[in-house]
């Protein structure tokens, strides 16, 4: 049997963060949630995460040539914990031992107001 | 929005650096070089300007990387009126007190390294009020360190907020950007400082402190003594 959907009300506030990915290895879906997840974890530890209700809503990979792969993520996160999450996305370093780098572009209340981001 | 140290190599990577540092939102960026390669640097300073004219402001800072007090005294006399920013490179604590005592020195950067605490205390803190010295804190520490030599750093950098907050000496946030992976957006570079125990005023501070050593440092033939220059 399936949940019935909250109320309007009762339903967690999510911002959504866009970000730019400069990277030397290739990344999925998964890899990036990974590194999100890990990043999190790792600066603001496991109790304080539990609050940022991560998820990847999408990873799109650029199409221009470059030196490196770059992408740009939809990622959401919950309201007034935007800090936390991008302060924590901007601390990582390497994957897999290939240098990476996440920036937050841009933060919108809506995935559709994220397309002016990206 | 001002970054004073952004490590600083060739032209071509110099260019690199600083249009990934325009797209991110930084409005001014300083590439540093040590007392062996800034007389090189300056060679190729117009080149770049005219490359840079419309994208972002840039400067060069000189970046002492030495453990002789007398020989930081000698190279910034030389090159006071080359570098728009004068950076010492802390970490011992002859170099701290020294760079901290000299008004000719603006910045003392990273007076933390490879030491087992903060390398400041309330006597250094004073001083660095006195003489108007900054004190430079390096955003690349945090972030090519992790796990116990992470909590580390930032343990020296919650000291050092609190002599900041006590005693009121200049306090300037760099990224040391030594590639374009290093660099991110000022809004995510304010977020991880505010996240270590500083406000959000105190950070837009430490970018104002920058500006205004650059400000000062451009007036600076027309001082005459500390508080005092020539208005024409």
């Amino acid at each position: 049997m399936k949940l019935k959907v909250l109320p309007k009300s009762q339903r967690k506030h999510n911002h959504y963060l866009v970000l730019d990915i400069l990277s030397d290895e290739e990344l999925t879906k998964n890899d990036f949630t990974s590194i999100v997840w890990e990043a999190c974890v790792r600066f603001q530890g496991e109790n304080n995460t539990a609050n940022f209700n991560l998820w990847t809503i999408e990873l799109i990979e650029n199409d221009e040539i470059s030196f490196f792969n770059e992408y740009k993520a939809i990622l959401r996160c919950q309201r007034d914990f935007e800090d936390e999450v991008r302060s924590s996305l901007a601390l990582v370093n390497n994957f897999k031992r290939k240098q990476i780098s996440i920036s937050c572009i841009g933060i919108s209340g809506t995935i559709k107001g994220c397309s002016k981001f990206i | 929005m001002f970054d004073l140290n952004v490590k600083g190599s060739s032209c071509d990577e110099n260019l690199k650096l600083a249009v990934q540092a325009h797209n991110y939102g930084w409005s001014h960026i300083n590439f540093s070089y040590d007392q062996n390669d800034f007389a090189n640097a300056l060679t190729f300073k117009d080149e770049l300007k005219d490359k840079l004219s419309d994208l972002i402001d840039f400067d060069y800072t000189l970046y002492i990387k030495s453990n002789n007090p007398s020989e930081i005294r000698k190279i910034t006399r030389k090159y006071r009126n080359k570098a728009s920013c004068i950076s010492v490179l802390g970490g011992d604590l002859k170099v701290n007190r020294t760079s901290l005592e000299n008004v000719q020195i603006d910045v003392l950067s990273r007076p933390y390294l490879k030491r087992y605490d903060a390398g400041l205390n309330h006597i250094l803190a004073r001083e660095a009020k006195d003489n108007n010295v900054a004190i430079e804190l390096f955003f690349i520490d945090v972030l090519k360190s992790y796990f116990t030599h992470r909590s580390k750093v930032l343990a020296n950098f919650r000291d050092i907020y609190r002599l900041h907050k006590k005693y009121d000496f200049p306090l300037i946030l760099s990224s040391g950007a030594e590639s374009i992976f290093d660099i991110r957006t000022v809004q995510d570079f304010k977020a991880v400082f505010t996240q270590t125990g500083l406000d959000a005023s105190e950070v837009d501070n430490s970018f104002r402190t920058a500006e205004n050593i650059l400000k000062f440092n451009s007036d600076r033939k027309n001082l005459i003594l500390s508080g005092v220059r020539v208005v024409d």
